[in-house]
């Protein structure tokens, strides 16, 4: 098993971030300035110094990542380094403003920092959880090659329907329209397909068809399934075409089931993908906000 | 009703042919049963799919003879009523409703979609897969946001210091304005013009001068004179390096006991011996004797304290006679009043600020018991304190007036003296007027010697005759310097919680008054530690006792 970016080079970072942590602790609780502790002593510019460093730095690892061609480290390297780093950061940057909040643009800069922080948690989590669930989920077969095969099942459904009957035809055809693989950002991360409303929706045109022809046929019953309505029609019918429709459920079954795989693939990739829509466009801010800390803090020296 | 069908036909690369065919009836119909109207061979399309009826005026009804429903411009639907140019999709056909035309009365076009086209269709029937393909975006966001907290953090605040309207503007508006880069609140003292950051912060990128405190702070005393005490910390030192403001409502003074013992430590050796102040690091470990401020007089007779080492035997002179332990025995005093117990607060009451005790006052405090009466046929005719001319002038008055009155019953007295006055009887003679004042002059010496020596004066004061015939009696002046200790800020005020024998031990057993009852430094260490107070006392650096801004020659901007 390859290694992880959190045990790289035998965890090398997370010791470099532990031993930062030790020693900006170790100076805070020895550093006595008479006054509250804050930024404005020798120590809080040193570790202000540090932290303005660390986050400039970590944001550079947004420009490492695209470099394909460097060699200064690995990724994983970096990225192992990113996230340990990053997590000293919370506690240099806090011990830089020796605990004092307002609503200032200072605590901006801090709340920004925790924020991006906290969502690169979140990134961790994700990274370490839903490639090994993606890999399981998509069991050795492409996301592409899953639609494939669902356009193929969409093919022969309609063949198979078009065998049996009309109604069953045009039951298939709406499923088909209404099997919407992926969608807008809640959609991708809910891992819904569509299908349990296409069902839904196929019920209630029934319903309101069945009543519309003044009760010709039995009007169908609330809760009934798409399989129990393939049955209700079923009974009407003769062996071969009870024999088409069972290969039709089946087939329209394995459907669901890929559509199913397919929309939690498209989910678990929206779940490591989405923090990080928040992770970057908010060091950017944190940048920003960083900027002016430094510079109003020597503007109105 | 007549129907114009076009059929759009493709043959190879590009190019298209087309053939025209007449339908008649009141109902377009579309499906793959080959009864319909529009025969589409497609599985995509049911038997009877959908049916076009035109409703006049250029309309059309399309309508859904399936579940599935039909997909016109692009949306699926039951039944709508579309105008010409609408298409419907059905599998790889599109159909386009045109406008009638010639001697027809509806017409459509029937295409084949190409590869191509099927290909697009779909690519736009499909959803998003990945984040990526939806609205939300990295890039926007992150120059959104850098921009906006550049703006409003930094740039729109820093345009208001130099434009101060804009301050104003950025106030009254709920946006960031030059109040969101205080890093913290200002002490109590400035809030009041602490609104406008520029009353400190002059000039952008300089540090606060210390002329920005010298306006409204000119008058306060400096620390001594960097001219004369070749000190850097004492030269260089600007009002911020100590007193650092945004750090709360009690920021501003710096208690550290370094900011003192940094230079005081070994004050002779880093001033070239110009100071010869004692060093000292620490009040609980390294602190001198405390030094008091003894009463004594001038050669001309002008009080001039002294300034003493304090020792446990030191005496001090206040001119006072006074029994610290008859006045406080425990049993009572007899007074006119009845048995009375006095105790320290009977005569000791503090200030109004409450730092030092009031000047003891014989009125209020003494005259209730010692009275100053003078002849025992009016008790209650009593002379003034404390000034001797006027003790003179009412003993002359009040036996003179006795004299030409009359009627003094006392046995020495001439008889001019004693007899009394009636009404109608003549006036004195001249001669008896001169022989009845002459004796109340003697009477009113005679009165004056008796108080001043005998029973009122010399009680309390030590006295010295007059020096001639004229002379008046002579009283030792009695004073205390009023603040013992010269060099700190004592405050009763902050000691109530003690008893005063806490302090002042031995007051109930001190029989006289130069005994010195003010305590030394060890008394205060049993309370009171230096900086650091391992051993569960206070801790008490030296701004508890002294101050900074001490000196009696220096302001902070100029000399005195």
């Amino acid at each position: 098993m390859h290694a992880s970016f959190l045990t790289h080079a035998r965890s090398r970072y997370l010791w470099i971030a532990l031993a930062l942590c030790v020693a900006s602790i170790t100076a805070y609780v020895w550093h006595d300035p008479g006054i509250a502790p804050n930024g404005g002593t020798w120590l809080g510019y040193t570790l202000g110094t540090i932290g303005a460093l660390l986050i400039v730095w970590l944001m550079l690892f947004g420009v490492r990542k695209r470099s394909y061609a460097s060699t200064l480290g690995s990724t994983l390297g970096w990225l192992s380094a990113h996230v340990y780093l990053g997590t000293a950061l919370i506690l240099i940057a806090l011990l830089h403003s020796g605990f004092q909040f307002g609503w200032n643009l200072h605590t901006l800069a801090l709340v920004l920092m925790l924020a991006v922080i906290f969502s690169g948690f979140f990134g961790v989590y994700a990274y370490l959880r839903y490639p090994t669930l993606m890999t399981r989920n998509r069991d050795s077969a492409t996301r592409d090659a899953m639609l494939e095969e669902v356009a193929e099942i969409d093919q022969n459904a309609l063949a198979l329907a078009d065998g049996i009957a009309p109604e069953i035809h045009a039951v298939v055809l709406r499923s088909i329209q209404n099997t919407r693989l992926g969608g807008g950002v809640w959609t991708q991360l809910r891992a819904r397909d569509g299908s349990d409303l296409a069902i839904a929706k196929v019920r209630q045109a029934i319903a309101e068809r069945a009543t519309q022809s003044g009760g010709a046929g039995k009007p169908l019953q609330a809760g009934q399934t798409l399989v129990a309505m393939v049955d209700f029609l079923a009974g009407q019918t003769d062996d071969r075409q009870t024999e088409a429709l069972r290969k039709l459920i089946d087939m329209l079954s394995r459907k669901r089931a890929l559509a199913t795989r397919v929309a939690r693939d498209i989910q678990y990739q929206a779940v490591m993908e989405i923090w990080l829509y928040v992770h970057v466009p908010l060091s950017f801010s944190l940048l920003a906000a960083l900027l002016g800390h430094i510079v109003v803090v020597f503007f109105y020296w | 009703m007549r129907w114009l069908i076009r059929r759009v036909l493709r043959k190879g690369k590009g190019s298209v042919s087309y053939e025209e065919d007449i339908h008649y009836g009141e109902v377009l119909t579309i499906g793959r049963a080959s009864d319909q109207a529009i025969f589409l061979p497609d599985l995509r399309a049911a038997l009877r799919h959908a049916s076009v009826t035109p409703t006049g005026s250029g309309q059309y009804r399309v309508e859904s003879l399936i579940i599935a429903g039909i997909r016109v411009d692009g949306q699926i639907t039951y039944a709508t009523t579309v105008g010409a140019g609408a298409t419907i999709e059905i599998g790889t056909t599109r159909i386009t409703l045109l406008e009638a035309r010639q001697d027809y009365d509806a017409a459509v076009e029937v295409a084949p979609l190409d590869r191509s086209e099927q290909a697009a269709a779909s690519a736009r029937r499909a959803k998003p897969t990945s984040l990526s393909q939806t609205w939300l975006a990295k890039r926007w966001p992150s120059w959104i946001g850098f921009l906006a907290v550049l703006v409003f953090g930094l740039l729109l605040p820093m345009a208001s210091h130099v434009a101060a309207p804009l301050d104003k503007v950025l106030r009254a508006a709920p946006l960031p304005s030059l109040a969101s880069w205080s890093s913290g609140e200002l002490d109590a003292a400035h809030h009041f013009f602490g609104q406008d950051c520029r009353s400190c912060h002059e000039n952008a990128f300089l540090m606060v001068r210390d002329t920005a405190c010298t306006r409204c702070h000119a008058g306060t005393p400096a620390h001594a004179d960097p001219a004369r005490f070749n000190v850097p910390e004492l030269g260089d030192a600007r009002c911020a390096t100590c007193h650092k403001d945004h750090n709360g409502t009690r920021g501003m003074i710096d208690r550290d006991q370094r900011l003192c013992a940094d230079c005081h430590a070994d004050l002779s050796v880093r001033t070239q011996k110009a100071s010869s102040l004692p060093d000292i690091r620490d009040f609980g470990r390294d602190h001198p004797q405390f030094h008091v401020n003894l009463p004594a007089w001038g050669n001309d007779g002008t009080f001039t304290p002294k300034v003493t080492p304090w020792n446990a035997t030191l005496k001090e002179n206040s001119g006072l006679k006074f029994d610290h332990a008859v006045h406080l025995k425990a049993d009572g005093l007899n007074t006119p009043k009845g048995r009375k117990t006095l105790t320290c607060a009977s005569c000791h009451t503090p200030e109004p600020g409450g730092a030092a005790m009031k000047p003891i006052a014989f009125e209020t405090m003494c005259r209730e018991c010692h009275a100053l009466g003078f002849d025992t046929l009016a008790p209650d005719r009593q002379v003034p304190h404390a000034n001797v001319g006027a003790v003179v002038y009412t003993l002359d008055e009040f036996y003179a007036r006795r004299a030409l009155e009359g009627g003094y019953e006392d046995a020495r007295a001439p008889t001019i003296v004693r007899e009394r006055r009636r009404p109608g009887s003549p006036p004195l003679s001249r001669q008896e007027q001169v022989e009845a004042l002459a004796w109340a002059r003697d009477r009113a010496r005679e009165a004056a010697r008796t108080l001043f020596t005998g029973k009122a004066c010399v009680t309390c004061h030590s006295i010295a005759p007059p020096s001639g015939p004229e002379g008046d009696w002579r009283i030792a002046p009695v004073r205390v310097a009023g603040a013992w200790y010269t060099g700190a800020g004592f405050t009763h005020a902050r000691h109530t919680t003690m008893a005063c024998a806490d302090c002042h031990a031995g007051a109930e057993r001190s029989k006289a008054s130069n005994d010195l009852l003010i305590p030394g430094i060890e008394n205060c260490r049993q309370c009171h530690a230096g900086g650091e107070a391992p051993d569960g006392k206070l801790a008490s650096t030296c701004i508890a006792c002294h101050r900074y801004h001490q000196s009696d020659m220096l302001t902070l901007d100029r000399r005195r």
